[in-house]
């Protein structure tokens, strides 16, 4: 074979194959943003936050006992559940659409109050971090930093990259077995078609919003500590993941597991061949022109629920 | 203590019921109670607060400044009236929304067991099932299928049976004629006898006055928002019920 078509190819293949492992990644640091906007129709401003407060988390945890990075999320699940939980049972339902019509203000305080309360929580949580850690820059270190797997000769995969693939599609496919097949999921389902009616099936809405927040937060927890394992990190780093998971959910659609896998991955191919051809600057340029080109001619995204 | 009781409560009674969006008042203390086992029709034309009742007496009504409800609502001699609506249903009451309201994304199965969440229905939830299924039969064929491809008839029975899976003793029906072809809805009314047959007590809203009178034990004609006549449907006749339904010659009738 031709040399330059060989190597040609195999550029292509690094940057499918690693797209497609950062699609991954990329899928579970937003699949939280779109399960709390399809339920809820809340956008979690502090989405990002929330996940590098999990990141700072699992770093406390090392702290005091030295173990796998893998062994913290025993700890940054059920934790972040419980934030999750709790954020909704005990502040945002009580500016949801319905409790603002209870007190007699218009829709219009029920969609704006949920943006700023939680823009507020994000400033919150970054300057608390900034005050608890300091302003460094921290990794979650581990043995698999440097580790790849060897497909062929030229052609290798991060170690931790694959394994983070594997996690994610083992979540997304229980969130998926969660929402289908069990009485609590359904009720996650049904507060997302028709919250004014799921009362009427005995379901209580502020227990089922919190739930659903509370798997939404504890995701972005296992998101928080793969980013960790993956990257320095630091106390205002929260946007940025925000503004990730607000692509994937563009490119993906709303509400849609699938649409989070496939919208994550599409967004992982773009930056990652648009960096192997022209460069590292055009990374970030080329997954918002995505953003913005699926905005344009799709803008329900790319999977989303016929409502 | 007695042996026999003489005069067992109605299953539903309703007393001096007002209710309010907002400033503006949609009902005017309305009155009337429910028999156990019976059919009891409401009529009345549109925006005479047909729906706005049922949805009181399932606890729709509690949106404090946004709706709210003032009177006595009894189920089974007790006061719901103050209730939660996820309350009210764990008692026994339901409602088949106006519009049939399924949830869009789900399959027909999927929508009936939304139907049975409440922890009591759980247990029997199979049985429930197949006699839903028993019911409509048109529905086993199609578990699997989504309900937003299915006719506006199929959505319908859908609904019912959803409200059925929580094993009520009392259903409101709201205007499930709602964009049925006549024939259709025959068919829907039949299966309603079938399920009062059953033992479930049932409240039906129509803006058709026959039909809502050939299923009624009692009926009810609500008039802005008031009770203007009510009694057993063959005995007031349907020229009285229609002269009440259209505020005509209320003079001689008295409550």
């Amino acid at each position: 074979m031709n040399e330059d078509l060989y190597w040609a190819l195999i550029d292509i293949a690094n940057g499918l194959l690693s797209g497609v492992m950062l699609g991954g990644y990329y899928a579970i640091i937003s699949i939280g943003l779109a399960l709390t906007f399809g339920v809820m129709r809340l956008v979690n401003l502090a989405h990002g936050d929330l996940l590098v407060l999990a990141a700072y988390l699992a770093v406390l945890a090392l702290q005091f006992v030295p173990m796998s990075p893998f062994i913290t999320l025993a700890l940054v699940i059920p934790v972040m559940f419980g934030v999750g939980y709790a954020l909704q049972r005990f502040m945002l339902n009580s500016i949801s659409v319905q409790s603002m019509e209870r007190r007699g203000m218009s829709t219009g305080y029920g969609l704006m109050s949920p943006i700023l309360v939680t823009f507020g929580l994000s400033i919150v949580i970054a300057h608390a971090l900034l005050g608890g850690f300091a302003s460094d820059a921290r990794i979650i270190r581990n043995a698999l930093s440097y580790s790849a797997v060897r497909l062929t000769e030229d052609l290798n995969v991060s170690t931790l990259r694959l394994i983070f693939f594997g996690i994610a599609v083992a979540i997304l496919l229980g969130l998926h077995l969660f929402l289908k097949r069990t009485h609590a999921g359904r009720a996650i389902r049904a507060s997302a078609d028709d919250v004014e009616i799921t009362p009427l099936m005995g379901m209580v809405t502020p227990k089922i919003n919190a739930m659903a927040s509370g798997i939404a937060i504890s995701i972005a927890g296992v998101a928080g500590v793969m980013v960790g394992m993956s990257r320095t990190f630091q106390p205002f780093d929260g946007p940025v993941f925000l503004l990730i998971a607000f692509g994937v959910v563009i490119v993906g659609g709303m509400g849609s597991i699938v649409g989070s896998l496939v919208g994550g991955m599409l967004l992982g191919i773009t930056q990652v061949l648009a960096g192997t051809y022209f460069g590292p600057s055009a990374q970030l340029v080329a997954g918002y022109m995505l953003i913005l080109f699926v905005l344009a001619v799709r803008p329900q995204g790319l999977f989303a629920r016929r409502r | 203590m007695s042996i026999s009781v003489p005069d067992s409560p109605p299953l539903l009674t309703v007393k001096g019921l007002s209710a309010y969006y907002g400033e503006s008042r949609a009902l005017f203390g309305v009155g009337f109670s429910v028999e156990k086992g019976t059919v009891h029709s409401i009529v009345g034309a549109n925006g005479a607060g047909k729906s706005t009742l049922l949805r009181a007496i399932v606890g729709m009504m509690n949106r404090g400044r946004a709706a709210h409800i003032n009177g006595i609502v009894e189920f089974k001699g007790r006061r719901i009236d103050h209730l939660k609506t996820e309350e009210i249903v764990g008692l026994g009451v339901t409602m088949v929304p106006e519009g049939r309201r399924l949830f869009a994304s789900m399959s027909v199965e999927e929508n009936l067991l939304c139907g049975g969440f409440l922890a009591r229905c759980r247990s029997a939830m199979d049985e429930t099932l197949e006699s839903v299924y028993d019911l409509f039969p048109r529905l086993a064929d199609r578990r699997q299928q989504p309900v937003s491809q299915m006719s506006g008839g199929e959505q319908q029975m859908v609904s019912i049976g959803r409200a059925l899976m929580s094993s009520p003793e009392l259903i409101l029906l709201d205007e499930l004629s709602l964009g049925l072809a006549p024939i259709v809805v025959d068919q829907i009314y039949q299966r309603i006898l079938t399920i009062n047959q059953r033992g479930i007590t049932c409240i039906v809203i129509e803006q058709d006055t026959e039909r809502a009178m050939r299923v009624a034990t009692s009926v009810s004609v609500l008039l802005e928002g008031r009770v203007v006549l009510e009694g057993d449907p063959d005995i007031l006749g349907r020229d009285r019920v229609s002269a009440a339904y259209f505020g005509i010659d209320n003079a001689g009738i008295s409550r």
